[in-house]
């Protein structure tokens, strides 16, 4: 497949290219859906498709290669849909390799793994042991092999690996809970785990009452902390910052959180985000995105880098830079301890559709949904519903009182897109409000 | 197009044991190109085209999917989606509503088609847009714009001789903006969506837009008052009523959302199986899903488990009337699919999807509405937006709103909120609009593998009584 890659980058230069980068993906992933406790699907993709970035005379083009037996005829398109398209001053060209890659590491046991079923029913399981009704999730075993070359002598292969499995129970119509489980090795996959504590929160979420608008001190169980670390990281694509997506604009070297807070993107770590190499073929690293509450860089490919006068930090996306895996790192407090420190405020265990009003002062809404619980004396005091926090996404990160030592990684559809490890968070004087009846 | 093969697909499922199948060969031709600060970033063309082979065997689903269009790949991923189905450990088996078998061709008219519509025109015409932009002299720090259009080809057949072939280009205009005056700070966006050729810029009349968003973003900046706090009057835009007919009638009137199958993603509904009839609005509010109109971004004849597309009435006289179906989801409420299965390529399952969801309009003009109104809000657009995984706790931000006194509108009001819960919405609703605008469009997210798909966010002005506002 690397072959084809680089057919790719010498059909473009050949074309007349200046700069170009040809991958190659191949998609065996395969996956279970699960509702009402059994299987409602089962998915398995057998995809191998190119992809194509090159720079004519400036402009900058990149394409689907669907059909790796017609390189040239779809890269000789590109071009001429190039010809057509405007320059863009900001593309400054690609890193310059060869580059040297740490050394591939996947799971074979993994990628044999042929059927799911066993570790759905051990969370279906799980989840009905705590007091679980009704669950419905599903379980992943990604497995995709990625082929890199560029026109600037970077090229290499990556194999990603994992399984994931997302589990949600219903112990009532409107008590609910939420459990996931990543890992990169078939030895440290825990499903049961998911489901246990899926239901265990379904369970003590029983008969919720309407919450009462304030501002509290909140427990955020890492799940729903994941949704403001991906917010957080996100939004410091030096991408997003020049298109207004984002509140860290101009705050560089500023405090945008509590000195509680360090956050880095590390591909290097061992998440299903794990990755050799960005889309430009640059070795990934970590990297301190936020260091004792300071904000230390954005993330960047070679072109956003030139423009912010630094280095890239190895997170091309070729137009818009990304994170790739988020760690934010623990604190001194137990998970007890946390809790102990709340008189009269909330545990939050998972939340969706996180909106912004603006993004660059960063004014938000997020919907907690699944086990709302009043804590009153670090005890559990009331089942709550119907809430939603409104507050700035700065102001929030800048509450942070205390982060637990121990974390766990989380990704979830559509709020923790990028896999974050994440610890439990106590933050103060959340903003919480709720619809008017 | 390579229908033999995705005959062949369906052929060899039943061979191999299955009760039903189907095929579906799509081929999407997607262009899409984004203009950052008046820099055409990058324009990317993605043509993309496979095979998605879904089964039911041994009572159970299994889909499978391939890009590789040779007969032994085709066959080797129908094994294997036979194999998944009979594999599940499944207690209760599916079964499916039955379906006429349908044979047909349609397609979307395309006054200018994409296809002969070259690249450059295309970059101009936005780029010429952010120039418009600029010489407005405003301070406008963030403008961006992406640009997209799809041409989608499909190739439809099941065991039960349905065989449908279809071609639908649609277009897609999405702007952001960051206007700033003074220190202070306003963002706008908004999506318009278009089934048909590139005349779509031109029938929504987008620059117009833009740059009357422009103008009311700073009107705001420069006049704005805080939004007053209370009960009272609301007149919603057509951008407005949209969103709240997509977010808190279409969700929560799909069968599957339902029945459970998307509760751990998308979530559930506060209806429930038994729910039909449930007073959820006043008497004049009907909502509707319609996939026939015709240049609306989720125009559809057949949905993609080839059955044909009709008006649903989601909510009549204030009353949830009918569920969004699929075949799966009918065959267990014991009634019949209307045609509310979509996928966004050939690589996923169809499931349960709004299609074009809005107020049915009546007989009001907007100035009606506003003069009788003694004090309230006129909301036209908004920014925030959320509602719950059961949608029931619904939230919309006011981005260009203005407060209404004795009939009349006034100066503008920043960011007023609505936070209601959706009976709270619906039966405050006493007057709707003739001014129906579909073409608000929307990426409507659902399932896992995410599944993105075009969504009709529009409607016609309403008009809520005595509401809390903020």
């Amino acid at each position: 497949m690397d072959d084809f890659a680089e057919q790719i980058v010498t059909s473009a230069l050949g074309f007349g290219a200046k700069d170009a980068v040809g991958r190659v993906v191949v998609d065996r992933n395969y996956q279970i859906r699960v509702s009402q406790n059994q299987p409602a699907i089962a998915n398995e993709w057998r995809k191998t498709s190119g992809q194509a970035f090159l720079n004519y005379d400036g402009r900058i083009v990149s394409g689907e290669v669907s059909d790796l037996a017609q390189i040239s005829e779809t890269v000789g398109r590109l071009v001429k849909i190039a010809k057509g398209s405007q320059p863009n001053p900001e593309f400054v060209g690609l890193a310059k390799g060869p580059f040297r890659y740490r050394r591939l590491s996947s799971d074979p046991k993994v990628v044999k793994l042929m059927d799911g079923s066993d570790y759905v029913e051990a969370a279906i399981h799980g989840a009905i042991e705590e007091g679980a009704k009704e669950t419905a999730g599903s379980f992943w075993r990604y497995h995709e092999e990625h082929y890199l070359y560029t026109s600037n002598g970077a090229s290499g292969n990556d194999v990603n690996v994992g399984l994931y499995l997302s589990i949600r129970a219903h112990a009532g119509p409107e008590s609910s809970g939420h459990g996931v489980a990543c890992a990169t090795r078939k030895a440290a996959f825990e499903p049961e785990r998911a489901g246990h504590k899926a239901g265990r929160i379904a369970a003590l979420a029983k008969d919720p009452k309407p919450g009462t608008p304030g501002a509290y001190d909140v427990v955020f169980d890492p799940l729903i902390f994941g949704s403001l670390i991906d917010q957080l990281g996100g939004r410091s694509s030096a991408y997003s910052v020049a298109a207004g997506f984002s509140p860290l604009g101009g705050k560089l070297g500023k405090k945008v959180a509590s000195s509680a807070v360090t956050l880095y993107d590390d591909a290097t770590a061992d998440t299903l985000g794990r990755l050799r190499f960005d889309e430009e073929g640059v070795p990934v690293r970590r990297k301190a995105i936020v260091q004792d509450g300071v904000l230390k860089t954005y993330l960047h490919n070679t072109s956003t880098a030139k423009k912010y006068k630094t280095k890239t930090t190895a997170n091309a996306g070729l137009v818009a830079p990304s994170a790739h895996a988020l760690v934010l790192e623990g604190g001194d407090w137990t998970r007890d301890e946390l809790f102990q420190d709340v008189r009269d405020g909330l545990w939050l265990t998972n939340t969706w559709y996180t909106r912004y009003q603006s993004y660059v002062t960063g004014d938000f809404s997020t919907i907690p949904r699944d086990g709302i619980f009043r804590i009153k004396d670090g005890e559990i005091a009331g089942v709550w519903k119907d809430i939603r926090i409104t507050d700035n996404l700065l102001g929030v990160w800048k509450r942070v009182k205390g982060l637990s030592k121990k974390a766990e990684q989380v990704q979830w559809w559509g709020e923790v897109g990028v896999p974050t490890v994440a610890p439990y968070a106590l933050v103060t004087k959340v903003n919480v409000t709720r619809s008017a009846m | 197009m390579d229908t033999d093969l995705v005959d062949f697909a369906v052929e060899h499922a039943r061979s191999r044991g299955a009760r039903y199948a189907e095929a579906r060969f799509e081929e999407q031709a997607n262009e899409q190109f984004i203009v950052k600060g008046g820099i055409v970033d990058a324009l990317d063309f993605t043509e993309s085209r496979g095979i998605g082979v879904r089964v039911l065997a041994g009572g159970s689903l299994g889909f499978t999917a391939t890009n590789l269009l040779t007969k032994s790949d085709v066959r080797e991923i129908v094994d294997r989606a036979v194999a998944l189905a009979k594999g599940a450990r499944r207690k209760k088996p599916i079964t499916f509503a039955p379906e006429p078998a349908v044979v047909a061709d349609w397609s979307v008219p395309e006054a200018r088609p994409l296809a002969d519509t070259p690249v450059e025109e295309r970059v101009d015409e936005i780029v010429s847009i952010d120039r418009d932009l600029v010489g407005l002299k405003y301070k406008i720090p963030g403008r961006f714009f992406m640009c997209y259009s799809n041409r989608i080809s499909k190739y439809f057949a099941n065991s039960e001789g349905s065989k449908i072939r279809s071609y639908s280009p649609r277009v897609r205009l999405y702007y952001h903006l960051t206007l700033v005056k003074g220190g202070d700070v306003e963002q706008c966006n908004e999506n318009y969506g278009w089934s048909g050729g590139w005349e779509a810029l031109e029938e929504v009349r987008a620059r117009d837009r833009v740059l009357e968003a422009a103008r009311t973003a700073i009107n705001a900046l420069e006049h704005g008052k805080k939004s007053p706090e209370g009960k009272t009057d609301l007149v919603a835009g057509p951008q407005v009523s949209g969103i709240a007919s997509h977010e808190s009638c279409g969700h929560p009137t799909e069968a599957d959302r339902i029945l459970g199958r998307e509760a751990s993603q998308a979530g559930k509904s506060f209806i429930t199986p038994d729910g039909g009839g449930m007073k959820i609005g006043s008497g004049v509010v009907n909502v509707v899903d319609d996939p026939t109109m015709e240049h609306a971004i989720a125009f559809y004849r057949y949905d993609d488990e080839g059955v044909k597309a009709r008006r649903r009435y989601l909510y009549k006289r204030g009353r949830v009337s009918e569920f969004l179906q699929n075949r799966e989801t009918a065959a267990v409420l014991g009634t019949r699919s209307n045609g509310a299965a979509r996928a966004t390529n050939y690589d996923r399952e169809a499931i349960v999807r709004m299609a074009n969801t809005f107020v049915e309009p009546k007989d009001r003009t907007p100035e009606e509405m506003i003069e009788e109104v003694k004090r309230g809000v006129y909301m036209k657009s908004f920014m925030e937006w959320n509602i719950d995984d059961k949608r029931w706790n619904g939230k919309y931000v006011g981005r260009e709103a203005y407060l209404i006194e004795n009939g009349e509108v006034k100066g503008p009001v920043r960011r007023t909120v609505v936070e209601l819960t959706t009976k709270a919405f619906w039966s405050a609703v006493d007057a709707v609009g003739k001014d129906l605008e579909l073409f608000h469009a929307g990426w409507c997210g659902k399932s896992d593998p995410g599944q993105a798909l075009d969504a009709a966010l529009g409607g016609p002005t309403i008009r809520l009584r005595n509401v809390y506002l903020r």
